[in-house]
Parts: C-alpha cells; sequence; structure tokens
C-alpha cells in the first residue's frame, strides 16, 4: 500500500460511502426538500417547548421577580446558571469551526456547519437570560453605553458589562463567520432551488458564482476570520468567569477560572454537537458523511477537555484545602457534603467519571453509547455551573447570613422551555440552510474523473 | 493545506558531530560549575536559589518539548514529520535533569521559609499534612522518576525501528557511537515490522499518560519549589501557569533547533523546509498568546480581588528592586514575539524564528526566576551574574545531551506505520511502510 499523504485520500478514508461530488449535492440538498415526520414531531415539540419558555418569562414579567426562588443570599440562581450553561454550549462551534480549521484537523468538515448554526443559536438563547432576570426587561438597554443628557454611564468596571461587549462580540463574530462559511454552500442549493426560495438564495448568497477569484478572496476571509475567532472563544467565557471571580466569594474567587470555564464551556459544546448530530444525522440519513470517524474525533475532544475540567475540580479543592484560609475550606466542604451535595456529586460523576468510558475505542466508536453520555455531560455540565453559583452565595460569609435557594416551577419552565426556542431555531436551520458544508466536502473528496474513468474507478 | 515535504523517502541521517561544539558544551559546564562553586562560598542560599531557578527552567523546557511531541502522536500530526524527533531530542537531558534533581533534595531551611514558619505561624501549620520534609522529598522523586521514565521509554519506542533500520543497512556508518547504541538499543529484535507495529502501538498509549502525568507533575513541582515559598500566597491557576509556560519553552526551543539542525546539514536542510519553521512559528505564536493569556487570567483576578494575602505576591513583583525584571518578563515573553511573530515572514525566515524563540527562551527564563527569588530574597541588587552563570552549568549539560541526541540517533523518523495506522488496524492487517534506509 502507498503511502497516503494528498488530502483527496484522506478524504476517500474518511467518507468511504461517499462516490462522487455530484452525491454530496444530491444527500445533502435533500436535506432541504420536504420533510419528514421526525423533523415534523420534533419542529412541534421544540414551538411547544418555546410556548412554555415565553408564557413563564411573561409570568415573571407580569407579577414580577418574586415568583422566581431568590432570595438575599443567593441572588442569582437557574437563569443565570442556564446563561453561564448556554454561552459555554455556544463554545464548540467556534472551537470546531475556526480553531480546527487553523490547525488543519481535516475531520471538522462534515461536522462544523452545524457546530456553527449551534454556536449561533446558543448565543441567542443565552443572551436572554440576563434580560430575563433584569426583570424589567425593557431596562436592558441600560447596559449599553450610549451618551444621554444626564452623562450616565454603565461602570467600566463591573465584569457584568465586560460580558455585555465579550457576548455581543462573540455574537456578531460567529455570526458573520457562519454566514461567510454558508454562502458558496447556498449557491448550490440557489441552482436547484424553484420559486421564492431561488429568490432568497440568489440574495444571500450575493451572487456567488464559483470564480476563481471569489475563492481567492473567499479563502483570505475566512482564514482570517477563523485567526479572528480564535481569541474570542477564549476571551468570551473568561469574561463570563470573572463575572465570578473578580468578585470575593470563596467559591467564586479563584485565578483559574477563566481557562477552567473555557475548558468547561468546550466541553458542554462538543457534548452538545453530538447531541445534535445523532439524531440529524440518523433523521436526514447522512450517516456517509457524519461516519464514526467523527464521532471518535469529537469523543477525544471530550476526554481531553473532561480532564482539563477534572483538573480544574481537583485543583480547586486541593488549595481550599492547601490554602489554611477557614472560609475557603468551609465553602468547598459545604459544596460536596453540604444541603446540595446531590448537585455537586452530579457534576462530579457525569463531567469526570462518565467521560471515563471514552477511553475504550469501543465506546467512542458506539454512537447510542455516546448519544447518552453526551447527554450525561451536558447534565453535569448544567450542574457545574449551578454548583458554583448557588452554593457559593448560599454559604458565603457570616453564617447569620447563609441562605437556601430553590428554584421555582417558573424559574424551571424558563429554564426547559429556553431548549424549545434553542431547537426550534435549530430546526429551522437544517431545513433553510445545507446542514454539512457541502463545498469543503469536496475539498476531501477525490476529483472527478471523466465518466469512462468515473465508472472504472468505481467498479 | 499542501504539506511541502510528505514521508515518503527519507534517508537516515545525522546530525554531523563537532567537536567545537563539545568544548563549547564542555567550557560551560565548566565555566557554569565554577560558577556555582564560587557563589556556594559566597552565599550557599543564593547560589541553591539559583541551582533551583536553573534546574526548573531546563527541566521546564526538556519536558514541554516532549509534551510537544506527545501531543504530535496523539494528534497523528504529519506536518512535524521532519521535526518529530528534534522536540524527542530533549529527552536527552531529562536523565541528567533528575541527576541535577538530587542535591536538590538536602535543601531544608536555607529554601523553603514554612520549615520555620511551622513552629510558630498558624495558617501554615495547617497545611503540615501537604508541607513537610518526607512527603515532598517521596512525590517529587516518584513523580518525576514515573514522567521522565515514561517519557525516556517514548523516546526509546520511537528511536528503536529505525535503529534496526541503521543496523540492516549500515546505515550507521562506521561511527563506533552510533553502532554501539543501535545495538544497545536493538536488543531482542523482534523483526522490523514487528518492531514498527509494536513501537506504534505503545507510542499511542504511553502519549496520552504522558501528557496527564506532565499536567500532575509540573503542578506538583510548581506548587513545591516556587509556590510553597510564600506560604501564604495560593493561587488555582499557578501550576497551569507553569507547566503551560514549560510546554510553550519547549514549543519555542524545538523551533530554535530545528532551525539551528537546518543550517547544520544541507540534507537536513532540504527535509525541514520554511513550511515546517511557519507552522513551528505559528504555535510559538499562539502560546505566546496563550501564556499572556494565562498571566493575565491571574494577574486580573488577583488586582481586582485585592486580598491582603493575595496581592503579596503580585505586589512584591511589582515593587522594587524587581519591578524592572517584571516588566522585562512581559517584554521579553508577550510584547516582542508577539509583534515580531504576528507576520507570516517572519516565522517562514530562518533567522528571525531563532531570534524571537530566542527572546523567548530567555524570557521564560526570567519568568522562572520571578516566580522562585523575590518570595525569599528582599536584597539589593535583585540579580547579579551568578543567577544566570550558574545557568551556565545547565545550558552546557543541555545543549550537549540533546546534541549528542541529534548526532547519534537518526534526526528525521524513517519507520512511519503511524500514516494511517488506524486504517490498518480496522482492515486487520497492523502493517507499516517505510522509507528506504540510505
Amino acid at each position: 500500500m502507498a503511502t497516503v499523504t494528498s488530502e483527496q485520500e484522506r478524504g476517500a478514508l474518511t467518507h468511504p460511502d461517499v462516490q462522487s461530488f455530484s452525491q454530496v449535492n444530491r444527500d445533502i440538498l435533500k436535506v432541504l426538500s420536504r420533510p419528514g415526520r421526525g423533523w415534523w414531531a420534533l419542529f412541534l415539540a421544540a414551538t411547544a417547548g418555546m410556548v412554555v419558555f415565553f408564557g413563564a418569562w411573561g409570568y415573571l414579567v407580569a407579577r414580577g421577580m418574586g415568583v422566581a426562588g431568590l432570595n438575599n443570599p443567593v441572588g442569582w440562581g437557574a437563569l443565570i446558571t442556564t446563561f453561564v450553561f448556554w454561552v459555554g454550549i455556544a463554545h464548540s462551534g467556534t472551537l470546531i469551526s475556526a480553531i480546527l480549521f487553523l490547525f488543519r484537523a481535516p475531520w471538522r468538515q462534515s461536522i462544523y456547519r452545524a457546530a456553527e448554526a449551534m454556536t449561533v443559536f446558543a448565543v441567542m438563547t443565552a443572551g436572554l437570560f440576563p434580560l430575563i432576570h433584569l426583570g424589567r426587561v425593557w431596562h436592558g438597554y441600560w447596559l449599553i453605553p450610549y451618551p444621554n443628557e444626564r452623562f450616565l454611564w454603565p461602570n467600566f468596571r463591573s465584569p457584568l458589562l465586560w460580558d455585555v461587549f465579550a457576548v455581543t462580540t462573540y455574537f456578531t463574530v460567529s455570526a458573520v463567520f457562519f454566514y461567510l462559511g454558508t454562502i458558496p454552500d447556498v449557491a448550490a442549493a440557489r441552482d436547484q432551488a424553484k420559486g421564492l426560495r431561488r429568490k432568497l438564495y440568489e440574495l444571500v448568497s450575493l451572487g456567488w458564482r464559483g470564480t476563481d477569484r471569489e475563492w481567492h478572496h473567499f479563502g483570505k476571509a475566512y482564514v482570517f476570520l477563523a485567526a479572528f475567532a480564535t481569541p474570542l472563544v477564549l476571551s468570551v467565557h473568561s469574561v463570563v468567569s470573572w463575572d465570578f471571580a473578580m468578585s470575593i466569594v470563596p467559591g467564586w474567587h479563584a485565578t483559574i477560572f477563566a481557562p477552567y470555564f473555557v475548558a468547561g464551556a468546550i466541553f458542554s459544546g462538543v457534548a452538545m454537537v453530538i447531541t445534535l448530530a445523532v439524531p440529524m444525522r440518523k433523521l436526514f440519513k447522512l450517516e456517509a458523511y457524519l461516519t464514526v470517524r467523527h464521532f471518535d474525533a469529537m469523543a477525544k475532544l471530550l476526554i481531553l477537555t473532561s480532564l482539563i475540567v477534572l483538573y480544574a475540580y481537583l485543583t480547586e479543592f486541593f488549595m481550599a484545602w492547601y490554602s489554611g484560609e477557614e472560609v475557603e475550606r468551609s465553602s468547598f466542604w459545604n459544596r460536596v457534603f453540604g444541603p446540595y451535595w446531590w448537585a455537586t456529586w452530579t457534576m462530579l460523576v457525569c463531567n469526570g467519571l462518565v467521560p471515563v468510558l471514552l477511553w475504550f475505542r469501543r465506546v467512542r466508536r458506539s454512537i447510542p453509547a455516546l448519544f447518552v453520555i453526551s447527554i450525561f455531560i451536558n447534565i453535569g455540565m448544567w450542574f457545574e455551573r449551578f454548583v458554583i453559583i448557588v452554593t457559593s452565595l448560599s454559604h458565603e460569609y457570616i453564617p447569620f447570613a447563609f441562605g437556601m435557594y430553590r428554584p421555582t416551577w417558573v424559574e424551571m419552565a424558563i429554564v426547559l422551555g429556553s431548549f424549545g426556542w434553542f431547537f426550534f431555531w435549530f430546526l429551522i436551520f437544517t431545513r433553510v440552510l445545507p446542514p454539512v458544508a457541502i463545498a469543503e466536502l469536496k475539498e476531501v473528496l477525490p476529483a472527478p474523473f471523466r465518466r469512462g474513468a468515473e465508472k472504472e474507478a468505481a467498479a | 493545506m499542501a504539506q511541502t515535504h510528505s514521508p515518503g523517502e527519507i534517508p537516515l541521517r545525522y546530525l554531523p558531530r563537532s567537536p567545537r561544539a563539545s568544548l563549547v558544551s564542555a567550557l560551560l559546564v565548566l565555566g557554569g560549575g565554577a560558577a556555582f562553586g564560587f557563589a556556594l562560598f559566597r552565599d550557599p542560599q543564593l547560589a541553591w536559589r539559583a541551582y533551583v531557578v536553573n534546574w526548573l527552567y531546563f527541566t521546564s523546557v526538556a519536558a514541554g518539548a516532549l509534551v510537544l511531541y506527545s501531543v504530535w502522536v496523539i494528534t497523528k500530526a504529519r506536518w512535524c514529520w521532519p521535526v518529530r524527533r528534534i522536540a524527542l531530542a530533549f529527552a536527552a537531558f531529562l536523565p541528567f535533569s533528575f541527576l541535577l534533581f538530587l542535591p536538590m533534595l538536602g535543601l531544608r531551611e536555607d529554601y523553603f521559609p514554612w520549615i520555620e514558619a511551622m513552629g510558630h505561624d498558624p495558617v501554615v501549620q495547617r497545611k503540615a499534612a501537604y508541607l513537610n520534609i518526607p512527603f515532598l522529598l517521596t512525590r517529587n522523586l516518584v513523580g518525576l522518576a514515573l514522567l521522565f521514565g515514561v517519557f525516556l521509554y517514548m523516546a526509546y519506542r520511537s528511536l528503536r525501528p529505525d535503529l534496526g533500520l541503521a543496523n540492516s543497512s549500515g546505515g550507521a556508518g562506521q561511527e563506533r557511537g552510533r553502532r554501539s547504541w543501535a545495538e544497545r538499543l536493538t536488543q531482542n529484535w523482534g523483526g522490523q515490522e514487528h518492531e514498527e507495529v509494536s513501537s506504534h502501538r505503545r507510542l499511542a498509549t504511553l502519549a496520552p499518560v504522558a501528557v496527564i502525568l506532565y499536567a500532575v507533575v509540573m503542578s506538583v513541582v510548581a506548587f513545591d519549589w516556587a509556590m510553597s515559598l510564600e506560604p501564604h500566597w495560593f493561587s488555582t491557576l499557578f501550576g497551569g501557569w507553569f507547566f503551560m509556560g514549560a510546554f510553550w519553552g519547549g514549543v519555542a526551543a524545538t523551533a530554535w533547533t530545528a532551525v539551528y539542525v537546518k543550517r547544520q546539514d544541507p540534507d537536513l536542510g532540504k527535509l525541514i523546509g520554511s513550511q515546517q519553521l511557519h507552522d513551528l512559528g505559528k504555535l510559538t505564536f499562539a502560546f505566546t498568546v496563550f501564556w499572556a493569556y494565562l498571566f493575565w487570567s491571574q494577574y486580573l483576578v488577583i488586582w481586582y480581588g485585592k486580598l491582603p494575602w493575595e496581592q503579596l505576591w503580585v505586589v512584591k513583583r511589582s515593587e522594587d528592586p524587581w519591578a524592572l525584571l517584571s516588566l522585562m518578563t512581559i517584554l521579553l515573553c508577550f510584547v516582542i514575539p508577539f509583534a515580531g511573530l504576528l507576520g507570516r515572514k517572519p516565522k517562514m525566515t530562518p533567522w528571525s524564528l531563532r531570534l524571537f524563540t530566542s527572546v523567548i527562551l530567555v524570557g521564560l527564563w526570567l519568568e522562572r526566576y520571578l516566580m522562585v527569588v523575590p518570595s525569599v530574597h528582599d536584597g539589593h541588587p535583585p540579580i547579579t551574574l551568578l543567577e544566570p552563570a550558574v545557568g551556565l552549568l545547565f545550558l552546557g549539560v543541555f545543549l550537549a545531551s540533546v546534541r549528542w541526541f541529534l548526532t547519534t540517533f537518526p534526526v528525521v523518523q524513517v519507520w512511519q506505520p503511524m500514516v494511517e495506522g488506524e486504517l490498518l488496524e480496522a482492515e486487520g492487517k497492523g502493517g507499516s511502510r517505510r522509507g528506504a534506509a540510505v
């Protein structure tokens, strides 16, 4: 056997069941045609979730923040937890599309479009939560610094304000990056569409014709944006972590928070990509494109990030003990053995123990197993944020001011309903934009032969 | 994405031996040894601090390079083929690092302030289960032995198939050193095919183990030999900052050595293309930014929190007499390499890549120095010529060992079953391919 070197030959290895360029167009664009029953079922469920989401939010607005379980020591609860959770989910999209692009990891090709879409929708979901948490959502624009007649400015030294900038910048860049990547594929969809759809695709694809010159500029812009988005992946969740770490609340004030949150974000994001990719693959018959190898590679990313997260957990526990400070020690003792022990143990088991299964090749290559593990990780990562936020606040400074927090049904409805809102957008995405990058996939496939040769090669 | 050099027909090539380089290393060792002796005579505390700083620095760089190699194994990277073994060459320093570590085990009150503080300081007393000499010695010895052991075994496994080729083709030539090492490391030879597959498998299994061990052991090293010197101070990021800095040093040192090797031998110069330099430059650049990120993450939290016991460490380093050195560290570790390596050209041009990696390696030395010395030393002047002079001892050993590796073993790995090794496993063949041994 000859040494395998060229990208083409590698692609043939990664996608053994994809024979030709035309097959890619056929298979991927078919997803955009009439949806099946499975899609409609999911879409209805998502819409129902969205109704619950907005219903509960409306109730919260109408009745006031009193219907949330927030109280004096615990001023941040399930809503802020879920904000951090969704921002975290958003991370792996850019990791897969930008960082793996710069690292020249070819397996990203099949998965990155869905991951990027997930990023955009996850930020859209996350962005709502601080607004919900405001209570009087119509005052949300106060977060934005703008010149006004009273010379009132937000506090620029507040990490909460940094967060506004970080998240909006991230949203802008990832949306632009997402859009840029879709242009050649939308053009491919345009060429097959008819009627109104065609008109829309024409508009969105900016008149893409696939000339050399266009590809040249496209490539430049893509690399540039990838390089630009890479530090953003680190910055956003670092800033989110500083919402906590800047304070001196025991359990929040830790120097490791920024890289620890980033790793956790990528961890949960990759898990969510798997959670989304498994049904998508099944529903739209994309088995030839999202192969076991892609899942295997993502599982390896999960191993890496779970190890970093585990390292952070252990370091935090060790340092709390090592500090010799009574408050630090008591705060971490309370996490593991206090009233919220169940949340902490859920987090430790889901994020530290369950991913150990991924060390086995058989597990990494079993799609049902990965699906289940990814859901465990999603749960674990939600609880991680819950543990950090709620246990630290409930057990803050003096014992007199300790207090417990319990989310109310309104908060839980908003939290669960947000999944409806997220999936609503994601499901629409799968029907409007090619969910797998057509053009990039072709880069790794063998170039087409003339007709005769193709038959010969197939035979 | 094109690769300038695909691993195909790779000749067995060695770095030419150079009496001049050996002489330089010998002089460095002698000079550094003399400086250390002089320092011991003048001020033993200063001498030992300088010794520890240098040990931390050179061990960091060597272990970091080995982690880079492990990462390449794990990710099945192929762009790095011509420079893979250069990163591996730093394994040659590890046995010496271990030997040089042994004298440090004798350090007590003159190095660790917490031994004295244990008598009267209640906060330090609460740490007694961790901060005590028997446990410190045990965890360091066992940890380093394990880590270095795994790294050296990986080096051995990576070399073995090539040495078999050298034996069978006479590729090692008439050099006695090369031949005897080739024979020594290929005992119980099981046939080329078999050796390649088993080496490939073992490397693939051990590389993740090595990386995990590295993170744990280097964190412990950082806590024990740097953080504990300020017994009240603690930072959860300290271990991560230390070992990621070390990894970055390993990347920079690999890039530096790649340029060196490229210039030493025209054939190797052709194998190590500007594409490899570009990629090594990118990695160096990326981890320069990452270093700054970690530095900032730690600094910002401490600055904002303003807790007395926490900011002490930072305040000390931002006041006289350390302020200037801290500023220089930031310049050398971030500002200069960031500006210098931002473009494409400087990464691909050998001299500029060498210049900026040198800047980084000097900056990293200062960083390690500042991690240790300000915690325990208040006198003026902050840094004398003695600390770098003691470093010459380490530098001599370091250069000689790495150069010995590159002259004794093939610089570019010839055997290559890793190319789609997975595919072969999937097909149940478990075969291997290799280039012609010249």
